[in-house]
């Protein structure tokens, strides 16, 4: 079990993963598509999402603060100024 | 302590207004000068147009709060990277682009010197404030890129400079290396 964290257009939620194998980033790309379109995680959900809408985002794998794998699907963030 | 500041610009300007009275000094290092289309987005005043950012800012914290910082008004490298962490106890990382990143994080570990990111995303919807052990740099997508110009998500940078302010507040006054994710759904810390 991992925790999908989503940020799309400024909103951000958490949907849980449930998974019998390491996702790739392609795979959680594709997945996060899926559950954005579908309407699946609350706070997200946009029916005519393009299927190439987070080929430009980055993917964290962290472990977050009690333990659990957290995967964060994101902008880039290259600015400060 | 010493803090010194890289990047006096939305995320960076915000921050050292929020650090006004944070028992540490502050060093502010940018090389850039305030321009009229920077009033939109970040902590500087119609009088500040023209000067270096870094000394602008000096001089706001000074004018308006009777606070003190020192200014360095030099474009970070690996030249001089080693020199403007001297003395420092810690590093805030507000750059707007990689190579100055990258520079920064490079001289910081040499040194030893811990050192937070705070980033924002172009559309600026987004941002990170992030401890260096967690932190990749994400390149921007064409040099020069600009970013947050018009001010359109203002509240949000607001809220990133403020996040990081308080991270850099946690860290000086216990030690403690928080890292947050913001967003226009809110601040989530993320470890």
């Amino acid at each position: 079990m991992a925790i999908l964290n989503i940020t799309y257009q400024g909103q951000s939620a958490d949907y849980e993963l449930a998974l019998d194998f390491a996702p790739s980033d392609a795979d959680i790309q594709r997945i996060a598509v899926e559950v954005v379109r579908s309407g699946s995680i609350r706070g997200l959900h946009v029916p005519n999402l393009p299927q190439n809408a987070f080929q430009a985002f980055v993917i964290d794998r962290l472990t977050g603060p009690d333990g659990e794998q957290r995967i964060y699907l994101r902008p880039k963030v290259p600015f400060g100024a | 302590m010493r803090v010194v500041v890289c990047g006096i610009g939305a995320l960076g300007s915000t921050a050292v207004q929020y650090c006004r009275n944070l028992d540490a000094a502050l060093r502010l290092v940018d090389f850039d000068r305030v321009e009229s289309k920077n009033l939109a987005a970040q902590w500087f005043v119609k009088q500040s147009v023209g000067k270096n950012k870094a000394e602008a800012a000096r001089l706001q914290l000074a004018n308006f709060y009777g606070g003190k910082a020192e200014a360095i008004g030099q474009r970070l490298g690996a030249h001089n990277a080693a020199q403007l962490l001297a003395d420092c106890g810690l590093a805030v990382d507000c750059f707007d682009n990689a190579d100055s990143r990258i520079a920064l994080a490079t001289a910081a570990r040499v040194a030893g010197v811990p050192l937070i990111h705070g980033a924002l995303a172009a559309d600026g919807t987004f941002g990170l404030v992030r401890w260096d052990e967690r932190f990749t740099v994400d390149r921007e997508d064409a040099p020069g890129q600009p970013t947050c110009e018009g001010g359109e998500h203002l509240p949000l940078i607001g809220l990133c400079g403020a996040t990081l302010a308080r991270a850099i507040q946690d860290f000086v006054t216990a030690g403690a290396r928080r890292d947050y994710m913001i967003s226009l759904s809110g601040v989530v810390r993320t470890a």
